[in-house]
């Protein structure tokens, strides 16, 4: 809160309560109460949908567990086991409560819980996910800038080509041009990774080809996006021949107030693409082989462990929802015309 | 007074009768205008050249068969005589397996889209225009869909069907539904605030008749560059799938099969990735390109 | 080119300015040969239809079109010549000695940055000073242009102020550097009539105060009357009428040019009888990619002849002090 304002309400004393009534109705908080409202049957419905489509699979789960040997006793015995023998809605209560409490199941395959199953995959993924993010953004916001300093310039032209390439290639071609080049021909990265490894050397070597080959799609999309938003405010908003006007550097009417402005759109857009992101990491890690929560997913998929299936992508779409979620949250709080509203005046 | 002025003027400013010679150059003015017709028709040409290449020359000239060869003629190179970019180590002839791939590919990307763009379309203009509880129920549950990720959407939809071409087209629709749903619905909403659509409703036109008349032929430019853009991804996705082997079965040919069996020789054969990788970003890429192009003419942001 | 004598005083000299710029494969043609000077302590007002190039003449002094504008001509600021200067050395007398006031405040102030941040900016972009003597400066301005508790309206957003105030704000922006021009481009037209009147009283002050040449920008002519020295009239880029205000309105004014004439005559007066048809003028400004070859106005004019399709008449000074271009202008001012 402004230094000003602070000030104020020390010297107002009646303004301590039309402060906490302003914060209460304050347009911001109240855009946030709704949203978060009406996450929570979009919550439900992924819920429901995956468990849904996941028990149409035809075929009983304890024969394909036991074997197309197994005896029709030891099939009633593990479907009581497993709770299939249950009507549909109560096992998806069941399994929905298990859910809210933070289990997911019992995985066929290994009959371990799907939660540590996750547990132990994920923290690769998430690792991979964040070089990917981190890179994809710097890069395309330095790229955008800069390419919008001189629309049609050399540099524009450049990486408007190149943003092409990036949204036409297939994530997995990418991937294996990438391997051929950088780690068959070169051999500066790793070909498959079992592990991170211990170190970060070893994580950044191991990430680096599979972040490229997820990243650079996305940097595409952002870099296209930021750079066609920034030269709109540079060549149609008023503020911005104002500034000019005040005999402001190109540089930095720009960077802080084209771009500053802008940021609003690349906020939205990265979680919008969220869930490519995501999906992309489950084609995209059994090419490398490495230990993360989607080569888990396919690896689930080839042998129909169904709860370990259901568990992952609840968890790929939750991670959607809330990810849309928190860049809702954050536009507000970025904006000032949302944070503040309108004074008195 | 009148008679006498054209003559003192004339002399006093000769120039300021004459038109001001032009400031900006005709040839800046000449290169603006084929620049523009060059973006639209070379994607467009590509396109073309690649169906034709996958619909129309097979049945022209013979192409062996893309889905078996004889083990003679393995892992021939491009340019060997009776096949174009060569074989594959099993002896199947490579350009006719990107031509029968690529009938599956569009096939395929084709239906999807134009599934999506009509049942998604309905749904998004009418989430749009009648707002409400129809709205809020409909948004609920493409933001249910849209919540997954795509590919593991479409994964887990096809886990569920037998893979099979059919099925595949079921999976992709799972995704590109609910997004042109999406997309309709921000188009509309958007026109639907304009003065014009109100002035229909206050005089009293019928809604049906606002929607065709007024709404649709607005919303139509950018749902047609999106589709565009939409083929190209489902391709992709649906390269994604065959990829990992839960798509279109072989011997059946597709692209993403392609890459996949590529990946084993990839280090010392690697054109069988880099061949099938290649034709796919042409038509993805001449796809963009086009709707790019489409964007510009028809003005859609 | 004819020579123009120049004024000692003349704060701003424009001479045969020309703006083109390529669109769509053809050329516009928005400035086509404008001339004319302002100096300190007077008013100019510049009056025109969208598309006459007004504005554009404006921002192309200022420097503020885009690229790929082809700018040829004269304007000399105090002497010095501001055509043909790079964006570098433009950007040393932007806001520093000639200052833009533009048309809508809601739009033409940063939404994400507080207001005062916004004046400090165009402070210390052209003077080293330290942050709070930015900011004490930056106070003085919202008083002098007489907004209301400037403490506190130095951090807020512009969304949290009125219509009215926002613009107060762009003035005193513009008046960071105590410019020596002002131009203020349709400042109130976004406005209503009483916030209208507030603002150009202000701006008058002002000038009195900061003796200021002032160039406002309209398509109202009543502002013109009310406010002007000097009035120059714009149609499709080209100068048609040019004298001080005296001459053109109030009793005996001698209006020469049709337009002028179609324009004043377009204002409604209390003293008309009622429900009688409001004189418009018919048709519309031309397309300027496809200028007609004699006078551009001669489409829409009640008096048109053979001779004014044929040949474009020249601006020339027919009486002192003003000037017209026009084979056959009004008799006597009147509605001849």
């Amino acid at each position: 809160m402004a230094l000003a304002q602070q000030v104020q309400l020390q010297r107002e004393p009646g303004a301590r309560t039309d402060f906490a009534r302003r914060v209460t109705g304050s347009p911001a908080l109240q855009l946030v109460g709704r949203r978060l409202l009406t996450a929570i049957p979009v919550l439900l419905g992924v819920t429901f949908l995956t468990f849904v489509v996941m028990n149409l699979i035809p075929g009983n789960p304890a024969q394909l567990i036991l074997g197309i040997n197994a005896s029709p006793s030891a099939i009633a015995k593990l479907d009581a086991q497993l709770g299939l023998n249950h009507p549909f809605w109560d096992r998806y209560w069941i399994w929905l409560d298990g859910l809210l409490h933070g289990n997911l199941g019992i995985a066929y395959s290994n009959q371990q819980s799907v939660n540590s199953d996750i547990a132990q995959f994920l923290p690769t993924t998430c690792w991979l996910l964040l070089y990917t993010l981190v890179a994809s953004l710097t890069l395309g916001i330095i790229v955008a800038v800069l390419a919008a300093r001189k629309p049609n310039g050399i540099f524009d032209r450049i990486s408007l080509a190149v943003s092409m390439i990036g949204l036409s290639v297939a994530p997995y071609a990418l991937a294996l041009v990438l391997i051929y080049v950088f780690s068959v021909r070169l051999g500066w990265f790793p070909t498959i990774s079992n592990s991170l490894g211990d170190n970060p050397l070893t994580a950044i070597r191991a990430l680096t080809l599979p972040a490229a080959a997820i990243g650079f799609p996305l940097f595409a999309i952002y870099t296209r996006l930021l750079r066609a938003d920034i030269v709109e405010q540079m060549q149609r908003e008023d503020y911005i021949v104002t500034a000019k006007a005040k005999g402001v550097s190109p540089w930095r009417v720009l960077v802080r107030h084209a771009t500053r402005n802008s940021l609003f759109t690349l906020i939205t857009l990265v979680a919008l693409n969220l869930g490519t992101l995501i999906g992309a990491v489950a084609i995209i890690e059994p090419i490398f082989s490495l230990p993360g929560i989607g080569a888990e997913l396919i690896s689930a998929i080839n042998i129909n462990d169904l709860p370990l299936i259901e568990g992952i992508v609840v968890v790929f779409a939750l991670v959607t929802v809330a990810g849309n979620l928190l860049a809702d949250l954050l536009y507000t709080v970025l904006d000032p015309r949302i944070r503040y509203g309108r004074a008195a005046s | 007074m009148a008679a006498q002025l054209p003559d003192m003027a004339a002399t006093l400013t000769p120039d300021a009768q004459q038109p001001l010679p032009s400031l900006v150059s005709s040839r800046r003015l000449k290169w603006q205008k084929t620049a523009r017709a060059l973006r639209l028709w070379v994607p467009a040409g590509f396109l073309l050249l690649l169906l034709f290449l996958c619909f129309v020359w097979p049945y022209i000239y013979s192409i062996p068969p893309g889905n078996s060869g004889s083990i003679l003629d393995a892992s021939e190179p491009p340019f060997s005589p009776g096949h174009w970019l060569g074989t594959d180590p099993n002896g199947v002839d490579l350009f006719s397996m990107l031509v029968y791939g690529g009938q599956v590919s569009f096939e395929i990307s084709l239906a999807v889209t134009a599934f999506g763009a009509i049942v998604g379309g309905t749904i998004g203009l009418t989430a749009g225009y009648f707002g409400g509880w129809t709205d809020s129920v409909l948004s609920r549950i493409v933001d249910v869909l849209i919540a997954f990720p795509a590919l593991v959407l479409v994964l887990a939809v096809a886990e569920v069907l037998q893979p099979s071409e059919t099925h595949l087209i079921w999976a992709l629709s799972f995704f590109s539904v609910p997004v042109f749903a999406r997309i309709t619905r921000g188009s509309v909403l958007t026109i639907r605030t304009l003065p014009f659509i109100t002035a229909a409703r206050l005089t009293g036109t019928s809604n049906r008749k606002i929607i065709f008349k007024h709404v649709l032929p607005n919303v139509l430019p950018s749902v047609v560059t999106f589709s565009l853009l939409g083929i190209g991804l489902i391709v992709i996705l649906e390269g994604a799938v065959d990829f990992l082997g839960l798509g279109i079965q072989i011997p059946q040919p597709s692209w993403g099969a392609m890459i996949a069996k590529g990946q084993n020789v990839l280090t010392a054969e690697p054109q069988y990735v880099l061949i099938p990788s290649i034709v796919l970003l042409i038509f993805v890429m001449s796809l963009n390109l086009l709707g790019d192009a489409l964007r510009e003419r028809w003005g859609v942001r | 080119m004819s020579p123009v004598v120049s004024t000692d005083n003349a704060l701003l000299e424009v001479e045969d300015l020309r703006v083109a710029f390529a669109v769509g494969g053809r050329e516009v043609r928005a400035v086509d040969g404008v001339t004319y000077k302002v100096e300190a302590g007077r008013t100019l007002a510049i009056i025109g239809e969208s598309g006459s190039g007004k504005t554009v003449g404006c921002r192309a002094i200022m420097g503020l079109l885009p690229t790929g504008t082809e700018i040829s001509g004269s304007a000399r600021l105090r002497g010095t010549e501001l055509i043909g200067l790079s964006d570098g050395q433009l950007r040393k007398h932007r806001g520093s000695e000639m200052a833009m006031v533009f048309q809508d405040p809601a739009r033409s102030l940063n939404p994400t940055m507080r207001v005062g941040k916004q004046i400090t900016e165009a402070i210390t972009t052209h003077r080293k000073v330290s942050k709070s003597d930015a900011r004490d400066q930056a106070i003085e301005l919202l008083r002098l242009v007489r907004i209301p508790a400037p403490e506190r309206r130095f951090h807020e957003y512009p969304h949290q102020l009125s219509g009215g105030m926002r613009q107060r704000v762009v003035i005193a922006m513009a008046l960071a550097c105590r410019p020596k021009l002002l131009i203020a481009d349709e400042a109130t037209t976004a406005l209503d009539v009483t916030t209208q009147a507030q603002i150009m009283e202000l701006l008058l002050e002002l000038q009195q105060e900061l003796d200021m040449a002032l160039i406002f920008i309209s398509h109202d002519l009543g502002l013109a009357a009310s406010y002007a020295d000097e009035v120059v009239v714009m149609y499709a880029g080209k100068i048609v009428e040019q004298a001080p205000a005296k001459r053109l309105f109030g009793a005996g004014g001698t209006v020469k040019m049709r337009y002028t004439r179609a324009l004043l005559d377009a204002i409604p007066h209390l003293e008309r009888p009622a429900h009688t048809d409001l004189p418009v003028v018919t048709g519309r400004p031309p397309d300027p990619t496809m200028l007609p070859v004699g006078c551009s106005f001669a489409p829409r004019c009640p008096s048109a002849a053979d001779d004014c399709t044929a040949k474009a008449p020249a601006l020339t000074e027919h009486a002192p002090g003003h000037r017209w271009a026009c084979w056959h202008p009004c008799e006597n001012g009147g509605t001849a």
